[in-house]
């Protein structure tokens, strides 16, 4: 199936421009899958809406989320850059309309396309506790405290409506090697503060 | 004998008198070598190899029996070993060591080196305490996204760490980022535990 620019024409058959703005979210949505990846009953009511045969709904639907990602690809929220992604005889209200959804929805768009970019597993949550160690097999009587930290790391999601299981990871720290983290932790933090400053 | 030692509650096996008896033997120099061989060793358990080629040396050049200098140290090393694991008080180790039959001087000399010693004994035996899943390094990086796949100008900052773990079964690396925000918080709840930690300390 390939991205035809004419087949947009059909949304000027959408009855309500909430309509409009909410096929556009989940253009944006299911904007990684091809069409025919997309839920059965989106694709059905949107082509009972706009009267077309599954395949010319999926047709639209494709292109607009062609449109949807190089508009975020481009970025602007400029009105003058984002038509220039429409082809020259394009439907001038359509064109208008588009544009002005896209501009209200960008920061959000942004937002969401930051946080599922490509990345290594996220830290979910963290929890920390910390005990005083009084005897061991090598010592009968110490006092040293020590701390346990958990780390709930999360991998990237591998499909849209799945959430991957948070691997927990616990680690003991000795005084020192916190001291250690600690020390690293704040060179990061003061070549952030002299990034900020400059 | 009636005396009570303070390393052990029933009274020592008759062999760790007899190797007491035996270390007497030695002139004070000989025996001042060999406690230096004893404490070298307890400060460092892993080199038990130099250990084994001192006592050889120290046998030939002194015509004894390397078999029997062995089984004679064994009592001279667990002696600090177990004064260790109870926190025993050098004179406690001196008075036990007479009581074991060995000569005034030659107890003050094993007593000197280890309340010399008590202090690196303590943190070697506290090094050695079990430790779960041990935190054993820490690797960082942190850097702006200038683009991606989808977008085309980002600029938002990350952090990656690089988490080595020993977990008794080899290392283990875990690797995660946080975001801005997400570093900022985990930075202030490391320095609540640390706070804690010394609190404690």
């Amino acid at each position: 199936m390939r991205v035809d620019y004419n087949s947009l024409n059909n949304l000027l058959k959408v009855p309500s421009k909430q309509e409009l703005v909410s096929l556009c979210q989940n253009a944006f949505l299911y904007r990684k899958e091809s069409p025919a990846q997309w839920p059965d009953s989106l694709i059905q009511s949107t082509s009972d809406m706009l009267g077309l045969s599954v395949a010319e709904t999926q047709q639209c639907l494709l292109t607009l989320s062609h449109l949807i990602k190089a508009a975020l690809f481009q970025g602007s929220t400029d009105p003058q850059e984002v038509i220039t992604l429409f082809p020259d005889n394009f439907h001038k209200n359509l064109r208008d309309l588009l544009t002005k959804i896209i501009r209200d929805k960008m920061d959000s768009w942004r937002a969401d396309a930051v946080n599922s970019q490509v990345s290594l597993p996220r830290l979910v949550d963290m929890d920390w506790r910390v005990d005083m160690m009084t005897s061991s097999d090598s010592v009968a009587r110490m006092s040293v405290p020590t701390c346990i930290l958990n780390l709930q790391i999360q991998p990237p999601a591998a499909h849209l409506d799945e959430r991957p299981l948070a691997e927990k990871v616990t680690v003991e720290l000795s005084e020192e090697t916190l001291h250690t983290a600690l020390d690293g932790l704040g060179k990061i933090r003061d070549q952030l503060a002299s990034v900020a400053h400059r | 004998m009636a005396a009570t030692f303070h390393f052990s509650k029933e009274t020592p096996p008759d062999s760790m008198f007899s190797d007491f008896q035996s270390l007497n033997k030695f002139q004070n120099e000989l025996f001042g070598h060999l406690v230096d061989y004893a404490f070298q060793f307890l400060l460092e358990p892993s080199k038990s190899s130099r250990l084994m080629s001192q006592l050889e040396d120290f046998a030939q050049e002194n015509g004894v029996g390397v078999g029997a200098l062995r089984n004679v140290f064994k009592s001279l090393v667990s002696l600090p070993n177990v004064a260790l694991k109870k926190s025993l008080s050098p004179s406690q180790v001196q008075e036990d060591l007479r009581n074991l039959g060995l000569s005034e001087e030659k107890a003050q000399m094993v007593s000197g080196h280890f309340e010399a010693n008590l202090g690196s004994l303590s943190r070697g035996a506290l090094g050695q305490t079990l430790m779960v899943n041990q935190l054993v390094d820490i690797e960082w990086k942190f850097g702006v996204t200038a683009s991606s796949s989808e977008l085309d100008k980002v600029g938002n900052t990350f952090l990656q760490l690089k988490l080595v773990i020993n977990t008794g079964n080899g290392m283990k690396n875990v690797f995660l980022e946080l975001t801005l925000p997400q570093f900022y918080s985990f930075l202030h709840e490391m320095e609540k535990a640390k706070a804690s930690l010394e609190y404690l300390g």
